[in-house]
């Protein structure tokens, strides 16, 4: 039994090598730097624009997602429980960050759909503008000033589109 | 506490805290719901005890295609540490018994310890850390408050400059915790408060089910190394 297990043991981790760039993700998990908020770097925003036509000029930005005013006790207490929304909020950020490492066609993909998702949900099913894009915008200080820089501008997008969505 | 209890309570832990992320992502895109539909039941089963040993070799294989979805982790250190203890839990059963799967478990134990050591010595070699503006920074512009009234602690810098410190000082000493079983659960309390902390302020309510999965392997690693006899 004890030979059989290890034999088992063996079989996985050549399937894991052998899997085709996943070793590659898997061992910052095996081996992580644990470096938590380790320096504070530009703070990244994704930002929308709702368009008419794809070729509309790209004005009225607004945030994706803004954070509640203020979260009380229940809310809270359910948060600890079922906080989808933040942790996906958190995930689009993180998305952001990647983006401009240079993961962009995964991230671009990734926001984009969710993006899609938001607009969705907030018409009830019905889509609120055709087309949309999104833009990357990072917060930072500089010289002690609080600054935003536009890192990225996506190319518009249909907001229905069931082949990506 | 022994090695089989360890393993056991790590199980079980660990199963709560992935079936708390997998509800959470059923409302999510199309192609991520099957994954965490697996992995939701999978954890049930691990949960309840069943063939744990085949559960948790098909979590660390969902754990595998969850990495390539999201080509990462879908959501930082709370994702990774989930990685890691799938990973030790899979370990743990297919290693021969005795030596080997203390070697596993001990690494999971020494991984949380530097979980926190590592985050606390990153920090306290920065000046804006050590200073208390990169706790102001946090709060004012990061995309981390969970409230905007949570960026309010912004205007608070020499209180945001002790809690730096505070926050330092107890993930550097963090590695005490081995030292006897009163160290380890006065750093475990204090550890846990920070954690709960950090979902108060940021939301980070995955972080606390999960670190909480890591306690066994730590209260069994101090219990084996038993540095003070």
């Amino acid at each position: 039994m004890r030979r059989t297990r290890l034999e088992v043991g063996c079989w996985c981790g050549a399937w894991v090598v052998s899997f085709p760039g996943v070793l590659k993700l898997l061992l910052p998990a095996l081996f992580p730097s644990w470096r938590f908020f380790d320096v504070i770097g530009p703070s990244p925003r994704v930002e929308i624009c709702l368009l008419e036509h794809p070729g509309d000029d790209r004005t009225g930005w607004r945030a994706l997602r803004s954070r509640p005013l203020r979260l009380g006790v229940f809310d809270r207490l359910r948060a600890f429980f079922w906080n989808a929304r933040w942790n996906e909020t958190l995930h689009l950020a993180n998305c952001a960050e990647r983006f401009v490492q240079g993961q962009t066609e995964h991230c671009t993909r990734e926001i984009r759909r969710r993006v899609r998702s938001d607009l969705r949900a907030a018409g009830d099913g019905a889509v609120p503008a055709p087309f949309f894009c999104f833009r990357l915008v990072f917060v930072s200080r500089h010289e002690g000033m609080i600054r935003r820089d536009v890192a990225f501008v996506s190319p518009p997008f249909e907001t229905f589109d069931p082949l990506d969505s | 506490m022994s090695l089989e209890t360890a393993i056991r309570l790590t199980e079980i832990l660990l199963s709560i805290a992935l079936i708390q992320q997998s509800l959470e992502h059923l409302s999510g895109l199309r192609d991520e719901i099957p994954h965490y539909l697996c992995r939701l039941g999978l954890s049930v089963l691990l949960l309840a005890g069943v063939q744990t040993q085949w559960v948790s070799l098909l979590l660390f294989v969902n754990a595998l295609l969850l990495l390539r979805r999201f080509q990462g982790p879908y959501n930082g250190g709370s994702d990774l540490l989930s990685i890691l203890l799938i990973t030790a839990l899979a370990a743990v059963h297919f290693v021969p018994e005795g030596r080997w799967q203390e070697y596993v478990l001990g690494y999971l134990g020494l991984q949380v310890v530097f979980s926190y050591f590592k985050s606390g010595w990153s920090k306290v070699i920065h000046r804006d850390w050590r200073t208390g503006q990169a706790l102001v920074d946090v709060f004012e512009f990061s995309v981390y408050p969970a409230s905007e009234a949570t960026r309010r602690w912004a205007s608070r810098p020499r209180l945001l400059c002790a809690a730096g410190w505070a926050v330092i000082l107890l993930e550097l000493l963090f590695p005490l915790a081995l030292l006897s079983p009163a160290a380890l659960t006065i750093f475990l309390v204090l550890a846990m408060s920070f954690h709960v902390a950090n979902f108060v302020l940021f939301g980070f309510n995955r972080f606390v089910w999960v670190w909480a999965a890591s306690y066994p392997s730590l209260i069994w690693l101090e219990a084996r190394l038993d540095l003070l006899g």
